[in-house]
C-alpha cells in the first residue's frame, strides 16, 4: 500500500462521513425540536429534508471514493473489512435513504440508525487501509447475488432496529414525549416486524447464493464453518422471533428487544465472525 | 390419530426444535469434524416430523399456498440434504501431467452408504497447469488444462481451475492450492524389467524449503530424494508458476552416497540402475459429487419464493403507513391555527 495512492479515495470517504454526521446532528435536533408543540412538528419536517439531502450526499460521496479505490486497486470492496465497512457504510445510507424518502413515517428512526452508521465509520478510522489481494475464487459471478442480497438483509435488518429501538426509548418516560409525533407503539411494531420479514427473504437468498457460491469455490456447500454458521443462526433466529410472536402473545417491547438482538447478532456476523476466526471462509484463501 | 397429529404439530415444538438446532449449530460452530453428527440429525428430525404434522393439519399453513410452498420447501431441503449426505462422495486425488484418472489413486475417500454414481465413466488426462502469484506471494488463478473425450473418438481441450471444477458424469474435480513437482523416474532392477514411475515432491512454492521425498525399491535400500528447483520464483513480485518452463536437478542419496541428477542421467545403487527421465508437475484436485445439488437448489428458491408470495398477499391489504397520523394531525391543527406550513 501506498500512503499516496490511498489520499486518493480518503478525502471523499472522509467527506461522506461528515456529511452521515451532520444528518445525524440535524435528525437528533428535529426530534428534540419535536418535544415542543405543534409547531415543533412542522421544524421536525423541515429538518427531515435536510437530513434526507445529507445521507443522500453521503452516500454519493461515498460512491465516489469505493470507485477511485475500485479502480486504483482494480477491484471491488470485498475483501478486506476497511472495504467491507465502507461498502456497507455506501449500501446501509442508499437502503436507508430509499426508505427514508418513500417512508415518512420511519423518519425519527434516523436518531438510532445514523449513529450506527458513524459508529462504523469511527471504526474504520480506526483500520490501516491497506490494499487487498483479490483471492482467485472472487472472479465469481455468485459473488455479487451473494453481496447484493446480504446488503438488502442488513439494510432491512437496521431499519428494524431503528424502530425498535425507539418503541424502547419511549418506554422510557424522559425520552417519550421526543417522540409522541409517531404512531402508536403497535403500529411501529407491525412495520418493524415487515422489515424483518424483508430481512428474512434477502437472508435467505443469501445463504443460497453463498451456499452456490461456496460449492463453486471450495467444492462444498456447506460446511459449517464460522460465517456460515453465524448466518444459520440468524437466519433461524429471525424465523424462531416470528414463529414465537405466531405462538405466544410476545409483548412489543421483548419483540423490540428481540429484533435488536437480531440486528446485534447480524452486525457480528459480518464484522465480527470473518476476521476473528480461523476458518476458510476468511476471505483470502 | 388427529389428536396425536395435532399434538406433533404443535408450534411449541416447532419453537424447541429450532432451540435445539440452534444450539446444534452452534456446537458443530467451525469444529464440524469432531462435533456428532446427531447435535444437528436430532433437532432436524424434531422439526421433520412436527412440519409434516403441521403441513397435514394445520389449516394456518395447508389453506395458504405461499406458505405451505415455503414450509414444504424446508422440508424437502432436510430431507434432499439427508439424501446427500447418504449418496455423497469426496476424496482428492494428484493427478500428474499426462496421467490418465485412475480411482485407485484416489486419497481420503469418504462416501454415504447409498454412493452409487459412475465414477468408472470417468475419464481425463492431466495436462499442464500454471498459477499467477501476486507480489508477496499472493495466490492467484490456477490454470490447470485437461483432456477429456470429445465423444467422436477424440479428445477436447479444457482448462479449469479455481472456481471452474471439471464436471464429468455429476463428479466435480476442483484444483486446490496443493501442487507441486515430481520427479519421473525409471527403475531398472538387475535382472527384470525396468519400471517407470512418479514420485511427488512436497506442495509448492508451499514447502520450497523441503522438496524432499524417498523411496525403497523392491529389494533394495531406502532412496531419498530432494530436487533442487529453478521456478523464477520472486517473492516480493508478479510471478507465475509454471511448471513447464522450470528446471530441475535430482539429488539421490544412499546412505552415506550422494550423487547429483540432471535429466536424463542414471545411477547404479545396489540392486540396479536408476535413471531421472525428466522433472513432471502434479496438480492436486478435491473429488465433490453430490446428486442432490441441483434440487437443493431449485427447491430453495422455490422456497423463497413461496414466502415471498405469502407475504405479499398478507400485505397487499395492509398498505405501508405513510405518514404518521398523530403528525399530520398536530400539522393539520397547527396549520388551521395559522402554523406554519410545509
Ligand atoms: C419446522 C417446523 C415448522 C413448523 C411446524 C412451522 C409451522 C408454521 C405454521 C403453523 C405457520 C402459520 C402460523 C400462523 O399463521 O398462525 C407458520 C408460519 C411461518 N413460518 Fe413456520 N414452521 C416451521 C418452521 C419454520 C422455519 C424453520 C421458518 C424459517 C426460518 C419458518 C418461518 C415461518 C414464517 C416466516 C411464517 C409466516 C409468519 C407470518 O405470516 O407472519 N417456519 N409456520
Amino acid at each position: 500500500m501506498n500512503g499516496e495512492e490511498v489520499f486518493t479515495e480518503l478525502p471523499w470517504f472522509y467527506t461522506g462521513l461528515a456529511a452521515y454526521m451532520l444528518a445525524t446532528l440535524l435528525a437528533v435536533y428535529g426530534v428534540v425540536r419535536a418535544r415542543s408543540g405543534p409547531a415543533g412538528a412542522a421544524v421536525t419536517r423541515t429538518y427531515e429534508s435536510a437530513v434526507l439531502l445529507l445521507i443522500t450526499a453521503g452516500v454519493l460521496l461515498l460512491t465516489i471514493s469505493l470507485a477511485v479505490r475500485w479502480l486504483r486497486i482494480g477491484h471491488g470492496p470485498f475483501v478486506n473489512l476497511f472495504e467491507l465497512l465502507i461498502s456497507q457504510l455506501f449500501s446501509l445510507g442508499l437502503v436507508y435513504a430509499i426508505a427514508y424518502w418513500r417512508l415518512p413515517v420511519i423518519r425519527p428512526t434516523a436518531v438510532v440508525v445514523m449513529p450506527v452508521l458513524l459508529l462504523m465509520g469511527a471504526w474504520v478510522l480506526m483500520i490501516e487501509p491497506v490494499d487487498s489481494a483479490y483471492p482467485p475464487t472472487y472472479y465469481n459471478k455468485w459473488l455479487w447475488a451473494h453481496v447484493g442480497f446480504g446488503k438488502f438483509f442488513l439494510a432491512f435488518c437496521l431499519v428494524g432496529a431503528g424502530l425498535a429501538g425507539i418503541i424502547l426509548m419511549r418506554g422510557i418516560q424522559r425520552l417519550a414525549p421526543f417522540f409522541r409525533s409517531l404512531p402508536p407503539d403497535k403500529v411501529l411494531d407491525h412495520l418493524a416486524w415487515r422489515f424483518m420479514i424483508l430481512a428474512l427473504i434477502f437472508d435467505s437468498l443469501m445463504l443460497i447464493a453463498g451456499a452456490v457460491w461456496a460449492q463453486d469455490a471450495w467444492g462444498r456447500y456447506w460446511a459449517w464453518d464460522a460465517l456460515e454458521t453465524s448466518s444459520f443462526l440468524n437466519w433461524l433466529f429471525i424465523g424462531a422471533a416470528l414463529h414465537a410472536r405466531l405462538t405466544y402473545r410476545i409483548p412489543i417491547r421483548v419483540g423490540a428487544l428481540a429484533i435488536i438482538g437480531i440486528f446485534v447478532f447480524a452486525f457480528f456476523t459480518y464484522f465480527g465472525t470473518p476476521f476473528v476466526s480461523e476458518a476458510a471462509h476468511k476471505g483470502v484463501i | 390419530m388427529r389428536k396425536c397429529l395435532r399434538f406433533l404439530a404443535s408450534t411449541k415444538f416447532t419453537l424447541l426444535g429450532m432451540g435445539l438446532l440452534a444450539v446444534g449449530a452452534a456446537l458443530s460452530y467451525d469444529n464440524p469434524v469432531d462435533t456428532p453428527v446427531w447435535v444437528l440429525v436430532v433437532p432436524m428430525a424434531i422439526l421433520a416430523v412436527n412440519l409434516l404434522a403441521a403441513i397435514v393439519s394445520n389449516a394456518r399453513i395447508n389453506r395458504r399456498g405461499g406458505l405451505l410452498v415455503f414450509h414444504i420447501s424446508l422440508l424437502g431441503i432436510v430431507i434432499l440434504a439427508a439424501i446427500g449426505r447418504l449418496t455423497h462422495m469426496v476424496a482428492h486425488i494428484e493427478m500428474v501431467d499426462g496421467d490418465t484418472f485412475a480411482i485407485e489413486e484416489l486419497q481420503n475417500v469418504r462416501r454415504g452408504p447409498w454412493h452409487s454414481g459412475e465414477l468408472e465413466k470417468v475419464i481425463f488426462i492431466q495436462g499442464p497447469y500454471t498459477v499467477d502469484y501476486a507480489p508477496g506471494m499472493v495466490r492467484g488463478p490456477t490454470r490447470s488444462q485437461v483432456l477429456v473425450p470429445d465423444g467422436q473418438g477424440g479428445w477436447e481441450r479444457r482448462v479449469v481451475g479455481d472456481d471452474k471444477p471439471l464436471i464429468l458424469e455429476g463428479y466435480r474435480f476442483y484444483t486446490t492450492f496443493n501442487k507441486g513437482f515430481a520427479a519421473v523416474l525409471t527403475w531398472m532392477p538387475d535382472g527384470a524389467m525396468p519400471v517407470t514411475g512418479t514420485v511427488h515432491m512436497p506442495s509448492y512454492p508451499l514447502f520450497d524449503f523441503r522438496q524432499t521425498n524417498r523411496w525403497t525399491p523392491p529389494d533394495g535400500d531406502e532412496i531419498r530424494f530432494w530436487l533442487q528447483l529453478e521456478t523464477g520464483l520472486t517473492p516480493d513480485e508478479a510471478w507465475t508458476l509454471d511448471p513447464r518452463q522450470a528446471e530441475g536437478t535430482l539429488v539421490v542419496k544412499v546412505g552415506e552416497h550422494r550423487v547429483e541428477l540432471a535429466p536424463g542421467e542414471a545411477v547404479r545403487l545396489p540392486g540396479g540402475a536408476l535413471r531421472y527421465e525428466r522433472l513432471s508437475s502434479w496438480m492436486g484436485y478435491k473429488l465433490f459429487y453430490d446428486p442432490t445439488l441441483q434440487w437443493l437448489f431449485i427447491v430453495a428458491v422455490v422456497g423463497v419464493l413461496g414466502l415471498s408470495a405469502h407475504f405479499w398477499n398478507k400485505y397487499a391489504t395492509h398498505p405501508w403507513p405513510q405518514a404518521s397520523s398523530a403528525l399530520d394531525k398536530e400539522l393539520e391543527v397547527a396549520n388551521a391555527g395559522g402554523g406554519k406550513s410545509l
